[in-house]
């Protein structure tokens, strides 16, 4: 009687989604049609995602068929987004963006495991546009607000307390299972990712400060940063110029984390076009 | 803490027995916080070791009775007089019978699984269900028989609360609960193909309220609805899937004509999310000039080859990161929306020889942007009467997010 339900496209940071690594398929492991999810540190659920950031980069990787490969920026690091021969709509999307530009992304996560057993997250891109500034910022904060309310669920749950379940009882769908799963898998440390969600903000805050304040804006690309680098200096320089009240952040704006590994993996998909 | 103390002394005392709280609560403390044991169990193994330590059975404490109003919590072992209201068809071989028992306070669903054993119970019939555990999915409660489980036939008769309470006559937007057995006056707005042999008919029913979804399953044996007709449907039990609601009509409801008709109104519903689908049918569309229904490749559905009529409207998927909601817009709406006259769509569409191109140009116009819209709902749509772009965000909303985040 249900028919077919539409998932979800998950509102989740670049940082996060990297940091993904448990896939798994709905109810039974052999059934090749059950749709398959990843669960991220903060226990969503994700067979779709929904990202909007910055397009720094985009190339055609393929061989004979193109194959696009696009790198999605947001406050919290990059994400790698694919559109190939079977996603005909996002490739042409991609191949008429010219980066860098703001850009909304509907895709599937894919996980990627390599010879050295390290995974690497992309997303499969089932739709890519061209949006502005006001639709990125929107993103960040319904983010910052959907992660804040996944963090809030793991806090409920203490890792120690494994459900022991009964052969009879069916695989339960709900947050509350999600959250213990990704406890037990991930050991989630939420304060890293609390601060993760405060970065993402303070960096937007400063965004929109500037913005109000009818900073110059001439060189839109300085407004995201493309590298942690960057984008480092770029809030470090406002929160002194700005003296915002909360001096207490430029510490922890300090801690960006480093995790740009994914930019030496250039080829690692061609061989596995899937 | 303190609850749980009053609540193990409370079944103590039951016994006759008397135990200081600062013993009982010592012992929870160190189930609970040195040994991680979850408060639940905790409950339990500290409960069963005082009974132990006076010699009390465990068996006559394992569960208690209950009513099924008063079953709250997931993994309680209970007693229940209940009458079966419904069987339903079994899903899978692990289940042996499953359907519905109801007492005076409510009915619940239950399971009975094909490895417990147990004798099949019928419908009409009361039964004493000992050793059943509850159990709790999406926020909704149901019982489970298994082979600890008793089924013992009762000599007296359970009421359930159809029976015992006078049926209360809600309208549709009213139903906010699922389980509850209500009466309903409404109008047969749709009926579906039906794609079960255990549902008879299937579709939609409205009052001036709003309109809900119906199943009327075949062994309820009830007489056949025809769309546009108004009915008083007596006994139907609300259902509730993914934050829908639905009525189920089963062998207890019965249904009778109204002369009146119902009027059919609707409530205007908000959603605030994302475009992440524009779908197939979209765009520049033609239309059947008898019944309005979109043409596929010229023809429709109800009355074969027919010339169209050209409308334009999107048809498409929002997304907020909790739910999707899908979504129709009207031609006007659209024009406004997309910026495009039904006229310069056509002069697109004959230029490019393509329908296609309108619906891309709504693509790249909406996918990925926030919007607010309202309108009815009406099934799983919501008829999109107005429809805005999202606010840019304030630099407030930030503020209150990240000290709603520092003080956690």
């Amino acid at each position: 009687m249900a028919g077919f339900l539409r998932e979800v496209a998950r509102r989740i940071f670049a940082e996060e989604l990297r940091n993904s690594n448990l896939a798994f398929r709905d109810g039974d492991d052999l059934n090749q049609y059950a749709p398959q999810y990843l669960l991220t540190p903060t226990g969503a659920r994700c067979n779709r995602v929904f990202l909007v950031g910055t397009l720094t980069e985009r190339d055609d990787i393929g061989g004979d068929t193109e194959y696009w490969r696009g790198r999605v920026i947001d406050p919290t690091g990059g994400i790698l987004v694919y559109a190939g021969q079977y996603q005909p709509e996002a490739a042409q999307a991609l191949t008429n963006i010219e980066p860098p530009a703001f850009v909304a992304v509907v895709g599937k996560p894919n996980l990627y495991q390599t010879e050295d057993g390290s995974v690497i997250i992309s997303v499969r891109a089932e739709a890519i546009q061209k949006v502005d500034d006001s639709t990125r910022n929107r993103w960040i904060l319904e983010t910052a607000k959907r992660t804040y309310e996944r963090l809030e669920a793991l806090k409920n749950i203490s890792l120690a307390s494994p459900e022991f379940s009964t052969a009879d009882k069916p695989i339960a769908v709900s947050p509350a299972i999600d959250a213990e799963r990704a406890l037990a898998h991930y050991k989630t440390d939420t304060m890293h990712y609390k601060q993760m969600v405060l970065r993402a903000l303070s960096s937007l805050r400063a965004d929109i400060g500037n913005d109000n304040a009818k900073f110059s804006s001439k060189d839109v690309t300085i407004e995201v940063p493309r590298t942690p680098e960057t984008g480092h200096l770029k809030v470090k320089s406002e929160s002194t110029g700005k003296s915002r009240s909360k001096s207490t952040k430029g510490a922890s704006l300090d801690s960006w984390p480093e995790a740009e590994a994914d930019d030496d993996v250039e080829t690692f998909h061609i061989g596995k076009k899937s | 803490m303190r609850k749980l103390v009053d609540q193990i002394s409370a079944r103590l005392k039951e016994q006759k027995i008397e135990e200081p709280d600062s013993e009982i609560e010592a012992q929870l403390k160190k189930l609970i916080d040195d040994f991680r044991v979850p408060e639940s169990e905790a409950k339990r193994s500290v409960l069963n070791h005082f009974l132990k330590k006076h010699g009390i059975p465990l068996a006559r404490t394992k569960s208690q009775k209950v009513k099924i109003a008063e079953i709250t919590d997931p993994g309680i072992w209970v007693d229940l007089e209940a009458k079966v209201i419904d069987l339903w068809e079994p899903q899978n071989e692990t289940i042996s019978q499953t359907g519905l028992v109801g007492d005076g306070t409510g009915a619940i669903s239950f399971v009975k699984w094909s490895k417990a054993a147990l004798p099949n119970v019928e419908i009409g019939k009361s039964y004493f269900l000992k050793n059943v555990v509850t159990d709790a999915f999406q926020g909704r409660f149901s019982i489970k028989l298994h082979s600890r489980s008793q089924i013992e036939p009762l000599d007296h008769e359970i009421k359930t609360q159809t029976e015992t309470a006078v049926m209360q006559e809600m309208k549709i937007a009213e139903i906010s609960e699922p389980g509850k057995w209500i009466n309903l006056k409404a109008k047969v707005v749709q009926l579906w193909d039906s794609n079960s042999e255990t549902i008879s008919q299937a579709g939609l029913v409205g009052d001036e309220t709003g309109s809900i979804r119906f199943v009327k399953w075949t062994k309820a044996d009830l007489p056949e609805l025809e769309e546009g007709m108004s009915y008083l449907f007596r006994n139907v039990i609300t259902d509730e899937f993914q934050g829908r609601f639905s009525i189920k009509l089963n062998k207890n409801s019965q249904i009778e004509e109204l002369k009146e008709e119902i009027e059919i109104g609707t409530q205007s519903v908000e959603f605030n999310g994302t475009f992440v689908d524009i779908q197939k049918g979209s765009g520049l569309i033609k239309r059947c000039p008898v019944c309005k229904r979109s043409l596929a490749k010229g023809i429709c559905g109800e009355h074969g080859k027919v010339d169209g009529i050209y409308d334009l409207r999107i048809k498409a998927v929002l997304d907020d990161g909790r739910r999707v909601q899908d979504i129709l817009v009207n031609r006007d709406a659209t024009e406004k929306l997309v910026g495009i006259s039904l006229e310069e769509a056509k002069q697109m569409a004959m230029e490019a020889l393509d329908h296609e191109v309108v619906r891309s140009l709504i693509e790249t116009k909406l996918m990925g942007r926030y919007f607010i819209v309202v309108g009815p709902r009406v099934d799983r749509y919501i008829m999109v009467e107005t429809i805005n772009d999202s606010l840019p965000v304030k630099v407030n909303e930030i503020d209150d997010l990240m000290s709603l985040i520092e003080v956690d």
